[in-house]
């Protein structure tokens, strides 16, 4: 029964037509490349940047139907229909502003190479709550690796957003150097 | 047959129209399925070989994705993505230690991607508690559909068997214990997951890790006929099971047997 | 004065740090767009060590999209670079020392063309014996054969350090203890890999824009490897994401010149994860055996040290680490009537070893923190009080009698530690998780260390768009040097942030030497010091001249020069009224080191540390969980508030993963991890509150008020953990990083023996 089907021609290479930023992107790429390398080939988008090709550190982070994920996990023929986000188009996006200017102002950044897939990380996770979702800042950036920082800048600007956007949800495990203990 | 392994642009993605067809393309190519591509794409860079051919699976197919309560238990899509099933509402109802444990398995990122039938097929974390759970799976092989025990399908499974979904019993008043022991605490391979599961008569253990999956038959039998006893005795119990088992570090043994015992103190407790 | 959220968010209120956030800042590796551009891609060895007895390249220059295949023959000038010894082949020809060793090169149209390439390029190797146990290496076959560098055996370097009659002072002890000590082959883990591009000029130069931390020094060696002369060679040290030390040495510059010479076009390099983890550097693992001994009053009295350090393949900054290893290890914020701290630096095969954060310092520190806690557990005291007998006061000379510069009285910095409140945690002595407190200090100098020539230069300008122009040769690999630059400027004329533009890293500007040994803010401030008071001068003069008002009425403003509180002038309006080149000045000096040592001994701006962790361990598994950690630290005064905080606290909690979870084990030369999926540094949720308080009695006159902070915060992050663990367990670590199984077996036994 199951070899009467019949295997259509399957190119290695496909024919795309996804959204990036809001546009449509048409383009030919290989069935299994990665959408971090699709995206950075163009040469328009820096944000996205390979740090492990796993998936493991977060520097490729994109929004993907608003969702974050590692880009070099997605693959082409996974995009058909899609919308791609990156911190390039969301510069007049609410919740982006409210992160840039929360890890600004913490200095939550050292070098920066890290820093756009934090605030996509940061920016899905405040999507997240106004679609009503629980929503703990500090767990949604618990896929992406800073070796500058020590993290220190980008838990008081994750304090700052939670105070400012989800007063109510519990953030990371308290600051116990911060108040006299018992 | 020296064709079998490629570059990672030369993979030929075939999307098959169903389910059946799927299963006839993963067995005439010797193709594996891809679904999220979170174990497979890491596995593929690190050698720099990929298959020549890869079979998508579609969400859309009937059963696939989701979850669902039924009089037999909950179905779980094998297509649900690990995220969606953290945030799926039945999912806190039914197994509410689960959403911890699933902030533990990955990153976010990942969890996007990563499905609840890719997580089992590889023994990951939800392995342990699933096998204690008695879940059972619905495969399709190329000579038919049907349900069986998971436990027995990690033993017998064939090259080509596509997993639709996974079904788990009504817990909903069941006691659990799961925990996962990781490098780190977010993020990282996981060395021991272990589940303690009570149903009100029966206790069941199970472990998932770097000395493979299993239930712990032998310590659950010992525990049914003579009742958690000096813990002294059920460590050994548990530490030769385990050695069984395939977990060859000693002191990894002594940190699950560790976990298992404290699990089952918890979910032994009166309620 | 505890660096908090306020004083924070003021500074960096007035820096524009969007252009990071917004993943504009152009990095080496995101040069895509030049014209003509080439993927280049290395061939690496596929032995930790093996004679080549062939390399063909020839199939490799048919395959599609390849411009240019490089090999050991097409090296013009010397097939070797070293930052100190010159003992590292850009392509090997007989040799291959580990497994991250380069053959040949490949430039193509795109990088998987590149990667094919390397594939059909045949290596023949003859297998060698394995130098795998740094230990045994003397007695094995020597690495690298000349005997005028190393006498023909695999012991790169040795040095001892002495003081006192040692025998003597060890016959007097009331309390010996001695112990083993080990620390991991930690991984640099910068996020941007290495990589970036080489551009061919018109004249046979090349333009480098490659992550570096020393754009004259590599210059300077890439020009004799290209065979160019030195004015042929630029390096831009462009932003760069992350180096730690690990981007000291030439990484891929080599390799990408070579190619683009031989193009005539742009070639990026761009190291993938697997690649950078197999042949970058990493920081030198030690094995030491410490012996420490002192008086019933607990006051110490003799220390003895031989330590082993393993440098891999290839010298880097070995010799140099060895030194600061040693001068580490003589303990030098506490008196010691007489130690012999010896160590030996060998060869292995075991990848490449060289600069990294803390560069031997914080290995050293490790053990000698654990020692004092050591004696004082055998003499009943506690570890504080044990330290505070044998703290140097601030008028003694250092640990190798050299004068010393501290900011603060060590007898100060551990009152504040013992002060802190992590002290007062109510630790539970049941259930699941055990907590614990502890404590370590360190000291570090600023500076590249005894007998390398050190110094550094500046230059100020205005630039035609009116902003005042600050030029050094520093790279920006992330630690606030941008910030800390304005803020100096602005706080040394008067301007506001805005008016600053800082230019850094260009091999044609001025050289301010390396980017390293927490050196840059020194010099910055010395420099500015030097340059400002003359340049203002000369501004102001012109300006008089411009606008009639009277120069010694002038005043620096934002925006400008004011006369009686009005703007006369703006600095866009001086550019454009004079040759810029007039309105220039620059300056250099030398990194200041002790004055008065028979030789240069280079700790003397000194810094201290005290770091208190707090930890949790479970009972059930021997994990350890960092909960809090506090610094207390004696640096210079405070800058740019952020730059140091952040410095602080990233470097600890890099330590914290030396401590808990990083290392980069061989088997038989070969590297056991290779991503970030093995090799795992801390997330988000492994990373510890901190608190970071800062001491600084620093005379207002004095000259060198300004340290650099950069290292400091690694220092004793990892034995303030080890005894926080022994606090909380019982148990002490004396192996990094800390296996939790290990742990766990000693906590079975120690409830074994309640």
């Amino acid at each position: 029964m199951s070899d009467h089907y019949q295997v259509p021609e399957m190119p290695a290479q496909e024919n795309l037509s996804f959204k990036l930023n809001g546009e449509t992107i048409t383009r030919a790429a290989a069935s299994a490349e990665t959408l971090l390398d699709i995206l950075r080939e163009s040469g328009q988008i820096t944000s996205a940047r390979a740090g492990c090709r796993v998936g493991r550190c977060g520097a490729c982070q994109v929004l993907l139907d608003g969702r974050a994920v590692p880009s070099c996990l997605v693959m082409a023929w996974q995009l058909p229909g899609h919308h791609v986000e990156t911190v390039e188009g969301l510069g007049e996006d609410p919740d982006f502003l409210s992160v840039r200017d929360a890890l600004a102002s913490e200095s939550a950044l050292q070098c920066g190479y890290c820093t756009p897939g934090f605030a996509v990380s940061l920016v899905a996770g405040l999507r997240q709550h106004r679609q009503g979702s629980p929503v703990d800042l500090a767990e949604s950036v618990a896929g992406n690796l800073c070796r500058c920082t020590g993290y220190g800048g980008l838990r008081r600007a994750i304090d700052q957003l939670s105070a400012s956007c989800c007063p109510d949800e519990a953030v990371g495990r308290g600051p116990s150097l911060s108040e006299e203990p018992l | 047959m020296n064709n079998l392994v490629t570059e990672r642009l030369a993979v030929r993605v075939m999307r098959p129209e169903s389910p059946r067809q799927a299963v006839s393309f993963a067995k005439r190519f010797r193709a594996p399925y891809i679904a999220g591509g979170t174990w497979l794409q890491p596995a593929c860079e690190r050698d720099r070989q990929w298959p020549v051919q890869l079979v998508a699976l579609n969400p859309d197919w009937p059963g696939f994705l989701g979850v669902q309560e039924t009089d037999g238990g909950l179905i779980i899509g094998a297509l649900t993505t690990l995220d969606e099933l953290a945030r799926h509402p039945l999912t806190s109802v039914y197994l509410p230690p689960l959403v911890g444990l699933l902030n533990r398995v990955a990153g976010p990122g990942v969890r996007n991607l990563g499905t609840v039938g890719g997580n089992l097929l590889a023994g990951g974390d939800l392995s342990a508690l699933a096998l204690a759970l008695d879940a059972e799976v619905d495969v399709l092989a190329g000579k038919g559909t049907g349900g069986r025990p998971l436990v027995q399908w990690c033993l017998d499974r064939a090259a080509g068997d596509l997993l639709r979904s996974v079904t788990l019993p009504d817990c909903r008043d069941w006691r659990f214990f799961v925990e996962k022991l990781g490098y780190r605490e977010r993020f990282s391979p996981t060395r021991a997951t272990v589940a303690c599961v009570h149903n009100g008569q029966q206790l069941r253990l199970a472990v998932c890790g770097e000395g493979g999956a299993g239930r712990l038959v032998v310590t659950e039998a010992m525990l049914r006929d003579q009742g958690v006893r000096e813990l002294g005795d059920l460590a050994t119990v548990i530490d030769s099971e385990l050695e069984a088992l395939g977990w060859q570090c000693t002191q990894l043994r002594l940190a699950v047997c560790r976990m298992l015992e404290f699990g089952l103190a918890e979910v032994s407790l009166e309620a | 004065m505890t660096l908090d959220g306020d004083w924070v968010r003021n500074a960096t209120s007035r820096m524009d740090l969007t252009p990071r956030i917004e993943g504009r800042l152009a990095y080496t590796t995101d040069q895509r767009h030049l014209p003509g551009l080439l993927h280049g891609a290395i061939l690496r060895s596929a032995h930790a060590h093996a004679r080549i007895t062939g390399v063909d390249i020839s199939r490799a220059r048919e395959m599609p999209g390849v411009h240019a295949v490089v090999s050991a023959a097409d090296v013009p000038g010397p097939n070797r670079f070293g930052i100190v010894i010159r003992d590292q082949p850009v392509f090997c020809d007989e040799r291959v020392r580990y497994e991250g060793d380069s053959i040949a090169a490949v430039a193509a149209d795109t990088p998987e063309q590149a990667l094919a390439a390397l594939d059909v390029i045949e290596v023949g190797y003859q297998p060698l014996p394995v130098v795998s146990d740094a230990a045994l290496a003397e007695q094995q076959v020597a690495l690298h054969n000349s005997h005028e560098e190393h006498g023909g055996s695999n012991l790169l370097a040795r040095e001892t350090l002495e003081r006192g009659d040692l025998e003597d002072a060890f016959s007097r002890c009331t309390v010996i203890v001695e112990h083993h000590y080990q620390t991991p082959r930690q991984m640099h883990a910068f996020m941007e890999t290495e990589g970036g591009v080489a551009i061919p000029d018109d004249n046979g130069g090349v333009l480098f824009r490659v992550g570096c931390q020393s754009g004259h020094r590599d210059a300077e060696q890439l020009a004799d490897i290209l065979g160019l002369a030195h004015d042929q060679v630029t390096v831009e040290s462009t932003a760069t994401g992350g180096a730690f030390g690990g981007k000291d040495e030439l990484t891929v510059q080599p390799a990408a010149g070579l190619l683009a010479l031989k193009t005539g076009r742009p070639v990026m390099i761009h190291l993938d994860r697997f690649e950078s983890c197999r042949t970058g550097i990493k920081r030198h693992p030690v094995t030491v055996k410490m012996t420490t001994g002192c008086d019933a009053a607990g006051r110490l009295l003799a220390h003895k040290v031989e330590a082993v350090l393993d440098t891999g393949a290839y010298a880097s900054l070995g010799p140099a680490v060895l030194e600061n290893y040693l001068d580490h290890a003589t303990a030098p914020l506490y008196r010691i009537e007489a130690y012999r701290v010896s160590g030996r630096l060998v060869y292995t095969n075991n990848g490449v070893c060289g600069a990294f954060r803390g560069f031997g310092g914080n290995q050293a520190t490790f053990a000698v923190e654990s020692q004092l806690d050591a004696l004082a557990g055998k003499l009943g005291m506690e570890p504080s009080a044990f330290r505070q007998i044998n703290l140097r006061s601030p008028g003694d000379a250092g640990s190798r009698d050299q004068t010393v510069r501290w900011t603060a009285p060590p007898a100060e910095v551990l009152a504040a530690a013992v002060a802190s409140p992590l002290w007062r945690c109510h630790d539970a002595g049941t259930g699941r998780w055990l907590t614990g407190t502890g404590m370590a200090m360190g000291a570090q100098g600023n500076g590249l260390g005894d007998g390398l020539p050190d110094s550094g230069g500046g230059r100020i300008s205005l630039s035609p768009a009116g902003h005042i122009c600050v030029e050094f040769g520093f790279s920006d690999y992330g630690q606030n040097i941008v910030e800390s630059i304005i803020q100096s400027v602005c706080n040394g004329v008067g301007c506001r942030e805005t008016d600053v533009e800082v230019a850094l890293g260009n091999s044609r500007g001025p050289d301010s030497g390396p980017t390293s040994a927490s050196r840059s803010s020194v010099l910055v401030h010395g420099v500015l010091a030097r340059i400002l008071p003359g340049w203002m001068n000369l501004v102001r003069g012109h300006a008089a001249g411009l606008s009639g008002h009277p120069e010694d009425r002038l005043v620096f403003g934002p925006g400008g020069l004011y006369f009686n509180d009005h703007q006369v002038l703006s600095y866009r309006e001086l550019a454009a009224s004079v040759n810029l080149d007039e309105l220039s000045a620059s300056a250099s000096q030398d990194f200041p080191v002790a004055p008065d040592a028979e030789q240069p001994v280079g700790r003397y701006l000194q810094l201290q540390i005290a770091t208190v962790a707090r930890v949790a361990v479970d009972r059930l598994t021997g994990r350890v969980r960092v909960t809090d950690l506090h610094h207390v630290t004696a640096a210079g005064r405070v800058i740019y508030p952020p730059g140091y905080l952040g410095q602080i606290e990233g470097a600890a909690v890099m330590g914290q993963g030396m401590a808990l979870t990083e290392d980069m084990t061989t088997r038989d030369g070969c590297y056991l991890a290779d991503n970030l999926d093995q090799y795992l540094i801390p997330t988000f949720h492994d990373a510890p509150v901190q608190r970071v308080d800062v001491l600084d009695s620093t005379p207002e006159d004095d000259p060198f008020p300004i340290r650099g902070v950069g290292e400091l915060g690694i220092e004793a992050v990892a034995p303030a953990i080890t005894a926080a663990i022994e606090m909380a367990t019982g148990v002490r670590i004396r192996r990094l990083p800390v296996d939790p199984g290990d742990l766990l077996v000693g906590m079975a036994a120690q409830e074994q023996a309640l």
